[in-house]
Protein backbone atom coordinates (compact mmCIF):
# COMPACT_ATOMS: atom_id res chain seq x y z
CA UNK A 1 0.00 0.00 0.00
CA UNK A 2 2.43 2.35 1.33
CA UNK A 3 5.11 1.42 -2.01
CA UNK A 4 1.95 1.96 -4.24
CA UNK A 5 1.23 5.52 -3.01
CA UNK A 6 4.84 6.72 -3.00
CA UNK A 7 4.51 5.47 -6.54
CA UNK A 8 1.86 7.24 -7.54
CA UNK A 9 3.33 10.63 -5.87
CA UNK A 10 6.69 9.79 -7.39
CA UNK A 11 4.50 9.91 -10.79
CA UNK A 12 2.55 12.94 -10.42
CA UNK A 13 5.53 14.96 -9.38
CA UNK A 14 7.76 13.68 -12.69
CA UNK A 15 4.60 14.80 -14.71
CA UNK A 16 4.79 18.18 -12.68
CA UNK A 17 8.32 18.46 -13.75
CA UNK A 18 7.73 17.86 -17.04
CA UNK A 19 5.18 20.99 -17.37
CA UNK A 20 6.44 23.90 -18.89
CA UNK A 21 7.27 26.72 -16.40
CA UNK A 22 4.27 28.83 -15.79
CA UNK A 23 1.79 26.20 -16.88
CA UNK A 24 -0.46 26.45 -13.75
CA UNK A 25 -0.51 30.01 -14.33
CA UNK A 26 -3.33 32.25 -15.52
CA UNK A 27 -3.19 33.32 -19.14
CA UNK A 28 -4.97 37.02 -19.40
CA UNK A 29 -5.47 40.04 -21.04
CA UNK A 30 -6.22 42.91 -18.99
CA UNK A 31 -6.00 46.86 -19.86
CA UNK A 32 -7.96 49.86 -19.74
CA UNK A 33 -9.91 51.98 -22.27
CA UNK A 34 -10.22 55.55 -22.21
CA UNK A 35 -11.16 58.80 -24.26
CA UNK A 36 -7.85 60.66 -25.70
CA UNK A 37 -8.91 63.06 -22.87
CA UNK A 38 -7.81 60.36 -20.45
CA UNK A 39 -11.73 59.74 -19.52
CA UNK A 40 -12.38 55.77 -18.57
CA UNK A 41 -14.77 54.58 -20.89
CA UNK A 42 -17.09 51.56 -20.12
CA UNK A 43 -17.95 49.06 -22.97
CA UNK A 44 -16.97 45.96 -24.34
CA UNK A 45 -13.84 44.18 -25.83
CA UNK A 46 -14.11 41.12 -27.70
CA UNK A 47 -11.42 38.62 -29.38
CA UNK A 48 -10.84 37.07 -32.26
CA UNK A 49 -8.36 34.16 -31.99
CA UNK A 50 -5.58 33.87 -33.93
CA UNK A 51 -4.69 36.50 -37.19
CA UNK A 52 -6.83 39.68 -36.32
CA UNK A 53 -10.41 40.10 -38.87
CA UNK A 54 -10.86 36.59 -39.44
CA UNK A 55 -13.85 36.26 -37.81
CA UNK A 56 -12.82 33.88 -35.34
CA UNK A 57 -14.41 35.14 -31.77
CA UNK A 58 -13.81 33.96 -29.11
CA UNK A 59 -13.47 35.44 -25.49
CA UNK A 60 -14.80 38.99 -24.29
CA UNK A 61 -15.40 40.85 -21.33
CA UNK A 62 -17.50 43.51 -20.47
CA UNK A 63 -15.38 47.18 -19.58
CA UNK A 64 -16.39 48.59 -16.53
CA UNK A 65 -16.97 52.60 -15.59
CA UNK A 66 -13.52 52.60 -14.49
CA UNK A 67 -12.43 51.40 -17.47
CA UNK A 68 -10.70 48.22 -16.35
CA UNK A 69 -11.47 44.87 -17.95
CA UNK A 70 -9.85 41.37 -18.00
CA UNK A 71 -10.53 38.35 -20.15
CA UNK A 72 -8.89 35.01 -19.50
CA UNK A 73 -7.56 33.04 -21.63
CA UNK A 74 -7.28 29.18 -22.25
CA UNK A 75 -4.15 29.54 -24.29
CA UNK A 76 -1.92 31.96 -25.38
CA UNK A 77 -1.19 32.72 -28.74
CA UNK A 78 -2.05 35.71 -31.24
CA UNK A 79 -6.08 37.42 -30.56
CA UNK A 80 -7.40 40.39 -32.08
CA UNK A 81 -8.87 42.74 -29.89
CA UNK A 82 -11.78 44.53 -30.70
CA UNK A 83 -12.74 47.33 -28.04
CA UNK A 84 -16.31 49.15 -27.94
CA UNK A 85 -17.57 51.83 -25.98
CA UNK A 86 -21.10 53.54 -27.31
CA UNK A 87 -20.68 56.64 -29.31
CA UNK A 88 -17.01 55.73 -29.94
CA UNK A 89 -14.83 54.40 -33.16
CA UNK A 90 -14.27 50.79 -32.27
CA UNK A 91 -10.56 49.89 -32.26
CA UNK A 92 -8.99 46.65 -33.72
CA UNK A 93 -5.68 46.04 -32.18
CA UNK A 94 -3.07 42.50 -33.10
CA UNK A 95 -2.07 41.70 -29.67
CA UNK A 96 0.03 38.69 -28.31
CA UNK A 97 -0.36 36.61 -25.36
CA UNK A 98 2.49 34.58 -23.41
CA UNK A 99 0.63 31.26 -22.18
CA UNK A 100 0.61 31.60 -18.27
CA UNK A 101 1.50 36.08 -18.23
CA UNK A 102 -0.96 38.21 -18.29
CA UNK A 103 -0.93 40.75 -21.14
CA UNK A 104 -1.46 44.58 -20.56
CA UNK A 105 -3.31 46.92 -22.86
CA UNK A 106 -4.54 50.60 -22.80
CA UNK A 107 -6.54 51.49 -25.62
CA UNK A 108 -7.39 54.80 -26.75
CA UNK A 109 -10.60 55.51 -28.45
CA UNK A 110 -11.60 58.22 -30.37
CA UNK A 111 -15.71 59.49 -30.81
CA UNK A 112 -17.77 59.07 -33.51
CA UNK A 113 -17.89 62.78 -35.30
CA UNK A 114 -21.18 61.78 -36.75
CA UNK A 115 -23.60 58.94 -36.18
CA UNK A 116 -25.58 59.30 -39.55
CA UNK A 117 -23.28 56.65 -41.09
CA UNK A 118 -23.78 54.11 -38.23
CA UNK A 119 -25.29 51.07 -38.91
CA UNK A 120 -28.63 50.98 -36.67
CA UNK A 121 -29.92 47.85 -34.51
CA UNK A 122 -33.73 48.10 -34.90
CA UNK A 123 -34.77 45.07 -32.95
CA UNK A 124 -33.82 41.93 -30.96
CA UNK A 125 -35.63 38.70 -30.16
CA UNK A 126 -35.28 35.90 -28.10
CA UNK A 127 -37.55 33.06 -29.48
CA UNK A 128 -37.46 28.90 -29.19
CA UNK A 129 -35.90 27.32 -31.99
CA UNK A 130 -38.28 25.40 -34.02
CA UNK A 131 -36.33 22.52 -34.99
CA UNK A 132 -34.76 22.01 -31.82
CA UNK A 133 -37.48 21.90 -29.57
CA UNK A 134 -36.58 22.73 -26.01
CA UNK A 135 -32.97 22.74 -27.06
CA UNK A 136 -32.26 25.65 -28.40
CA UNK A 137 -33.47 29.60 -28.45
CA UNK A 138 -32.94 31.92 -31.58
CA UNK A 139 -31.22 34.70 -30.65
CA UNK A 140 -32.79 37.47 -33.67
CA UNK A 141 -30.63 41.12 -34.21
CA UNK A 142 -32.63 43.22 -37.02
CA UNK A 143 -29.64 45.33 -38.67
CA UNK A 144 -29.62 48.14 -41.38
CA UNK A 145 -26.66 50.02 -41.91
CA UNK A 146 -27.38 53.60 -43.96
CA UNK A 147 -24.61 53.28 -46.34
CA UNK A 148 -25.13 49.47 -47.39
CA UNK A 149 -21.43 48.37 -46.25
CA UNK A 150 -22.18 46.30 -43.59
CA UNK A 151 -19.04 43.93 -42.38
CA UNK A 152 -19.02 40.71 -40.57
CA UNK A 153 -19.14 42.33 -37.10
CA UNK A 154 -22.50 41.78 -36.43
CA UNK A 155 -21.61 40.44 -32.95
CA UNK A 156 -23.29 39.01 -30.09
CA UNK A 157 -21.38 38.60 -26.42
CA UNK A 158 -22.89 36.66 -23.62
CA UNK A 159 -21.45 37.95 -20.68
CA UNK A 160 -22.42 34.97 -18.24
CA UNK A 161 -19.98 32.76 -20.34
CA UNK A 162 -17.61 35.20 -21.20
CA UNK A 163 -17.92 34.67 -25.71
CA UNK A 164 -18.09 36.54 -28.52
CA UNK A 165 -20.35 35.08 -31.22
CA UNK A 166 -20.56 36.57 -35.26
CA UNK A 167 -24.23 36.27 -35.91
CA UNK A 168 -25.50 34.29 -39.28
CA UNK A 169 -26.44 36.99 -42.13
CA UNK A 170 -30.21 36.74 -43.56
CA UNK A 171 -28.16 35.17 -46.86
CA UNK A 172 -24.94 34.24 -48.31
CA UNK A 173 -22.18 36.39 -48.07
CA UNK A 174 -19.26 35.78 -50.53
CA UNK A 175 -16.50 37.10 -48.23
CA UNK A 176 -15.57 39.15 -45.36
CA UNK A 177 -14.71 41.89 -47.00
CA UNK A 178 -17.96 41.55 -49.02
CA UNK A 179 -21.20 44.30 -48.27
CA UNK A 180 -23.19 42.20 -45.65
CA UNK A 181 -27.00 42.46 -46.21
CA UNK A 182 -29.22 44.22 -43.98
CA UNK A 183 -32.07 41.89 -42.47
CA UNK A 184 -32.32 39.97 -39.49
CA UNK A 185 -29.01 38.46 -38.22
CA UNK A 186 -29.38 35.09 -36.04
CA UNK A 187 -27.52 33.26 -33.52
CA UNK A 188 -28.35 29.86 -32.42
CA UNK A 189 -27.60 29.14 -28.33
CA UNK A 190 -27.91 25.82 -27.23
CA UNK A 191 -30.06 25.43 -23.85
CA UNK A 192 -30.27 22.26 -23.15
CA UNK A 193 -28.76 21.99 -20.29
CA UNK A 194 -29.96 25.57 -18.69
CA UNK A 195 -31.87 28.37 -20.73
CA UNK A 196 -30.01 31.67 -21.46
CA UNK A 197 -30.88 34.60 -19.62
CA UNK A 198 -31.34 37.58 -22.00
CA UNK A 199 -29.80 40.06 -19.90
CA UNK A 200 -26.20 38.47 -20.26
CA UNK A 201 -26.46 39.12 -23.96
CA UNK A 202 -24.95 42.21 -25.29
CA UNK A 203 -24.53 43.45 -29.00
CA UNK A 204 -22.46 45.74 -31.07
CA UNK A 205 -22.36 46.16 -34.81
CA UNK A 206 -19.75 47.83 -36.74
CA UNK A 207 -19.38 48.43 -41.03
CA UNK A 208 -16.54 48.15 -43.08
CA UNK A 209 -15.62 51.55 -42.08
CA UNK A 210 -15.60 50.79 -38.58
CA UNK A 211 -18.66 53.20 -37.83
CA UNK A 212 -19.83 51.19 -34.91
CA UNK A 213 -23.51 51.48 -32.89
CA UNK A 214 -23.67 52.15 -29.98
CA UNK A 215 -23.81 48.84 -27.25
CA UNK A 216 -27.25 47.40 -26.91
CA UNK A 217 -27.50 45.72 -23.37
CA UNK A 218 -30.48 44.64 -21.76
CA UNK A 219 -33.97 45.49 -22.03
CA UNK A 220 -32.39 45.24 -25.66
CA UNK A 221 -34.34 48.55 -26.83
CA UNK A 222 -32.57 50.81 -28.98
CA UNK A 223 -32.17 54.38 -28.07
CA UNK A 224 -31.37 57.13 -31.01
CA UNK A 225 -27.37 57.34 -31.17
CA UNK A 226 -25.65 60.55 -29.71
CA UNK A 227 -22.77 62.67 -30.85
CA UNK A 228 -19.97 62.77 -27.83
CA UNK A 229 -18.15 65.95 -27.92
CA UNK A 230 -14.51 65.53 -26.92
CA UNK B 1 -1.87 77.74 -42.88
CA UNK B 2 1.78 76.97 -41.41
CA UNK B 3 0.56 73.08 -40.78
CA UNK B 4 -0.27 73.39 -44.54
CA UNK B 5 3.25 75.08 -45.39
CA UNK B 6 5.68 73.19 -43.49
CA UNK B 7 5.53 69.85 -45.08
CA UNK B 8 5.78 71.26 -47.99
CA UNK B 9 8.91 73.47 -47.80
CA UNK B 10 10.81 70.72 -45.51
CA UNK B 11 9.22 67.98 -48.05
CA UNK B 12 11.50 70.52 -50.82
CA UNK B 13 14.34 70.36 -48.81
CA UNK B 14 14.38 66.54 -48.29
CA UNK B 15 13.62 66.19 -51.69
CA UNK B 16 16.75 68.30 -52.76
CA UNK B 17 18.91 65.98 -50.65
CA UNK B 18 17.48 62.72 -51.77
CA UNK B 19 16.26 63.66 -54.88
CA UNK B 20 19.11 65.03 -57.26
CA UNK B 21 18.11 66.75 -60.11
CA UNK B 22 14.40 65.88 -59.86
CA UNK B 23 11.91 68.90 -59.40
CA UNK B 24 11.39 68.73 -55.42
CA UNK B 25 8.20 71.39 -55.32
CA UNK B 26 6.42 68.97 -56.92
CA UNK B 27 6.93 66.02 -54.62
CA UNK B 28 6.90 68.99 -52.10
CA UNK B 29 2.98 69.24 -53.28
CA UNK B 30 2.13 66.20 -53.00
CA UNK B 31 3.20 65.59 -49.37
CA UNK B 32 1.28 68.67 -48.47
CA UNK B 33 -1.16 66.48 -50.62
CA UNK B 34 -0.93 63.27 -48.71
CA UNK B 35 -1.16 65.71 -45.20
CA UNK B 36 -4.49 67.13 -46.70
CA UNK B 37 -5.69 63.32 -47.23
CA UNK B 38 -4.44 62.07 -43.91
CA UNK B 39 -6.22 64.04 -41.85
CA UNK B 40 -9.38 65.53 -43.93
CA UNK B 41 -12.02 63.47 -45.58
CA UNK B 42 -12.80 64.04 -49.12
CA UNK B 43 -16.46 63.12 -48.06
CA UNK B 44 -18.13 65.91 -45.92
CA UNK B 45 -20.92 63.07 -45.27
CA UNK B 46 -18.39 60.91 -43.76
CA UNK B 47 -15.88 62.94 -41.91
CA UNK B 48 -13.54 60.27 -40.73
CA UNK B 49 -10.40 60.50 -41.68
CA UNK B 50 -7.08 58.74 -41.66
CA UNK B 51 -5.56 60.54 -38.60
CA UNK B 52 -9.21 60.18 -36.99
CA UNK B 53 -8.36 56.93 -35.69
CA UNK B 54 -4.35 57.07 -36.05
CA UNK B 55 -3.71 60.41 -34.38
CA UNK B 56 -0.52 58.98 -32.82
CA UNK B 57 2.21 60.63 -34.50
CA UNK B 58 4.55 57.96 -32.68
CA UNK B 59 2.72 55.10 -33.88
CA UNK B 60 2.78 55.93 -37.90
CA UNK B 61 6.03 57.48 -37.74
CA UNK B 62 7.42 54.20 -38.14
CA UNK B 63 4.95 52.55 -40.98
CA UNK B 64 7.07 53.57 -43.93
CA UNK B 65 9.94 51.92 -42.66
CA UNK B 66 8.04 48.38 -41.71
CA UNK B 67 7.02 48.02 -45.13
CA UNK B 68 6.50 45.66 -47.40
CA UNK B 69 4.79 43.69 -44.51
CA UNK B 70 1.79 41.53 -44.22
CA UNK B 71 -1.30 43.50 -44.07
CA UNK B 72 -4.21 41.07 -41.91
CA UNK B 73 -7.17 41.70 -43.91
CA UNK B 74 -10.37 39.51 -43.92
CA UNK B 75 -9.29 35.99 -45.32
CA UNK B 76 -8.27 35.17 -48.31
CA UNK B 77 -7.89 39.04 -48.48
CA UNK B 78 -4.68 39.48 -46.61
CA UNK B 79 -1.46 39.24 -47.98
CA UNK B 80 2.27 41.27 -48.19
CA UNK B 81 1.71 44.71 -49.47
CA UNK B 82 3.41 47.65 -49.93
CA UNK B 83 2.70 50.90 -48.29
CA UNK B 84 0.98 52.08 -51.50
CA UNK B 85 -0.84 49.30 -51.83
CA UNK B 86 -1.77 49.03 -48.19
CA UNK B 87 -2.61 53.19 -48.39
CA UNK B 88 -4.92 52.19 -52.06
CA UNK B 89 -6.50 49.61 -49.80
CA UNK B 90 -7.44 51.46 -47.03
CA UNK B 91 -8.54 55.11 -49.11
CA UNK B 92 -10.94 52.52 -51.41
CA UNK B 93 -12.59 51.39 -48.52
CA UNK B 94 -12.81 54.79 -46.29
CA UNK B 95 -12.75 57.14 -48.84
CA UNK B 96 -14.78 55.95 -51.24
CA UNK B 97 -12.31 58.07 -54.27
CA UNK B 98 -13.22 57.33 -57.79
CA UNK B 99 -8.98 58.23 -58.09
CA UNK B 100 -7.67 56.21 -54.99
CA UNK B 101 -4.15 56.03 -56.89
CA UNK B 102 -3.04 59.44 -56.67
CA UNK B 103 -4.50 59.89 -52.95
CA UNK B 104 -2.87 56.49 -52.34
CA UNK B 105 0.47 57.81 -53.80
CA UNK B 106 0.11 61.46 -51.67
CA UNK B 107 -0.49 59.56 -48.12
CA UNK B 108 2.38 57.50 -48.99
CA UNK B 109 4.59 60.21 -49.94
CA UNK B 110 3.38 62.13 -46.96
CA UNK B 111 4.22 59.06 -44.39
CA UNK B 112 7.35 58.81 -46.03
CA UNK B 113 8.56 61.78 -45.55
CA UNK B 114 7.18 61.52 -41.87
CA UNK B 115 9.13 58.18 -41.68
CA UNK B 116 12.45 60.09 -42.78
CA UNK B 117 15.32 58.79 -41.06
CA UNK B 118 13.54 55.83 -39.61
CA UNK B 119 15.63 52.46 -40.23
CA UNK B 120 14.10 50.31 -42.52
CA UNK B 121 12.48 47.03 -40.80
CA UNK B 122 10.26 45.60 -43.31
CA UNK B 123 7.82 43.71 -41.01
CA UNK B 124 8.31 45.17 -37.73
CA UNK B 125 7.05 48.30 -36.45
CA UNK B 126 9.01 49.62 -33.31
CA UNK B 127 7.10 48.89 -30.44
CA UNK B 128 4.66 46.80 -31.46
CA UNK B 129 3.91 43.03 -31.55
CA UNK B 130 5.96 40.82 -34.04
CA UNK B 131 3.93 37.87 -34.85
CA UNK B 132 5.60 34.61 -36.66
CA UNK B 133 3.07 34.00 -38.99
CA UNK B 134 3.02 37.36 -40.80
CA UNK B 135 6.80 37.15 -40.89
CA UNK B 136 6.54 33.64 -42.56
CA UNK B 137 4.46 35.51 -45.28
CA UNK B 138 7.07 38.57 -45.57
CA UNK B 139 9.88 35.81 -45.95
CA UNK B 140 7.86 33.85 -48.72
CA UNK B 141 6.87 36.99 -50.86
CA UNK B 142 10.70 37.75 -50.67
CA UNK B 143 11.85 34.63 -51.80
CA UNK B 144 9.20 35.14 -54.82
CA UNK B 145 10.66 38.46 -55.05
CA UNK B 146 13.91 37.56 -55.51
CA UNK B 147 13.33 35.03 -58.03
CA UNK B 148 11.03 37.52 -60.31
CA UNK B 149 14.31 39.75 -59.76
CA UNK B 150 16.13 37.24 -61.17
CA UNK B 151 13.87 36.76 -64.22
CA UNK B 152 12.87 40.05 -65.27
CA UNK B 153 15.55 42.54 -63.59
CA UNK B 154 19.08 40.98 -63.04
CA UNK B 155 20.16 40.39 -66.46
CA UNK B 156 20.69 44.47 -66.51
CA UNK B 157 20.62 45.43 -63.02
CA UNK B 158 23.04 43.79 -59.72
CA UNK B 159 20.48 43.62 -57.21
CA UNK B 160 22.97 45.04 -54.68
CA UNK B 161 23.48 47.94 -56.82
CA UNK B 162 19.95 48.64 -58.02
CA UNK B 163 18.28 48.19 -54.21
CA UNK B 164 19.39 51.51 -52.31
CA UNK B 165 17.23 53.58 -55.38
CA UNK B 166 14.10 51.68 -53.61
CA UNK B 167 14.44 54.57 -51.27
CA UNK B 168 14.16 57.50 -53.61
CA UNK B 169 10.73 56.74 -53.63
CA UNK B 170 7.99 58.25 -54.24
CA UNK B 171 9.84 60.72 -56.38
CA UNK B 172 9.58 63.15 -58.55
CA UNK B 173 10.86 63.25 -61.97
CA UNK B 174 10.03 65.35 -65.75
CA UNK B 175 7.70 67.46 -63.69
CA UNK B 176 5.90 63.94 -62.66
CA UNK B 177 5.33 62.27 -59.15
CA UNK B 178 5.83 58.74 -59.61
CA UNK B 179 5.52 55.58 -57.16
CA UNK B 180 8.61 52.74 -57.24
CA UNK B 181 5.52 50.67 -58.31
CA UNK B 182 4.17 52.32 -61.26
CA UNK B 183 8.04 52.16 -62.12
CA UNK B 184 8.46 49.12 -61.74
CA UNK B 185 5.19 48.48 -63.98
CA UNK B 186 6.33 50.77 -67.16
CA UNK B 187 10.06 49.89 -66.92
CA UNK B 188 9.86 46.69 -69.14
CA UNK B 189 7.35 47.53 -71.61
CA UNK B 190 8.20 44.42 -73.11
CA UNK B 191 7.06 42.43 -70.32
CA UNK B 192 3.66 42.05 -69.19
CA UNK B 193 3.09 44.77 -66.18
CA UNK B 194 3.36 42.58 -62.44
CA UNK B 195 0.35 45.49 -62.06
CA UNK B 196 0.54 48.27 -59.21
CA UNK B 197 -1.16 46.47 -57.42
CA UNK B 198 -0.40 42.94 -57.53
CA UNK B 199 1.37 40.36 -55.41
CA UNK B 200 4.09 40.03 -57.81
CA UNK B 201 5.35 43.92 -57.62
CA UNK B 202 4.77 43.64 -53.84
CA UNK B 203 7.28 40.85 -53.99
CA UNK B 204 9.93 42.48 -55.86
CA UNK B 205 9.84 45.58 -53.37
CA UNK B 206 9.82 43.10 -50.54
CA UNK B 207 13.05 41.93 -51.89
CA UNK B 208 14.90 44.84 -52.62
CA UNK B 209 13.89 46.12 -49.08
CA UNK B 210 15.05 43.04 -47.65
CA UNK B 211 18.06 43.98 -48.80
CA UNK B 212 18.20 47.89 -46.92
CA UNK B 213 17.00 46.79 -43.52
CA UNK B 214 18.98 49.41 -41.53
CA UNK B 215 19.56 51.97 -43.60
CA UNK B 216 17.43 55.42 -43.11
CA UNK B 217 13.83 56.06 -45.03
CA UNK B 218 14.44 58.81 -47.51
CA UNK B 219 18.60 58.16 -47.28
CA UNK B 220 19.83 59.43 -50.68
CA UNK B 221 21.71 55.89 -52.22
Amino acid sequence: MTRTVLSISLALWLMALMLPPGADAVTAITGMMRSQSGQPLPGLVLLEKGEIHNNRWDRGALVDASGRFRIELAEGGQYGLHAYSSGYIYKPNAVRVETGATLEVEVVLVPEPTRANDPVIKRVEFVPSETRKGKATIIKLEVSDPNGDLGPQVLAFNAAAGRAFAMAPPRWVWSLKSNYPDGVYQLEVDVSNAPTEPRDWHFVVADHKCNTTDILSFPHEPKPPQVIRP
Amino acid sequence: MIRSIAPGLIAVVWAGQALAGAPGGSLGQLIAEGEQRWTRSPDPRNPVACATCHHDPDETRGWAASFPKYRPLPPPEGRVMTLLQANAEAVRRHYGLADAERAALAITAYLTWRGAGVPVSPGIVSGQPVFDGRLRALAESVGRGEWLYARRCQSCHDPGAVAPAALRFPRAANGQVESLEGFLGRHRPDLPSPGRDGQPTADVIAFLMSRLAGRPVGGAP
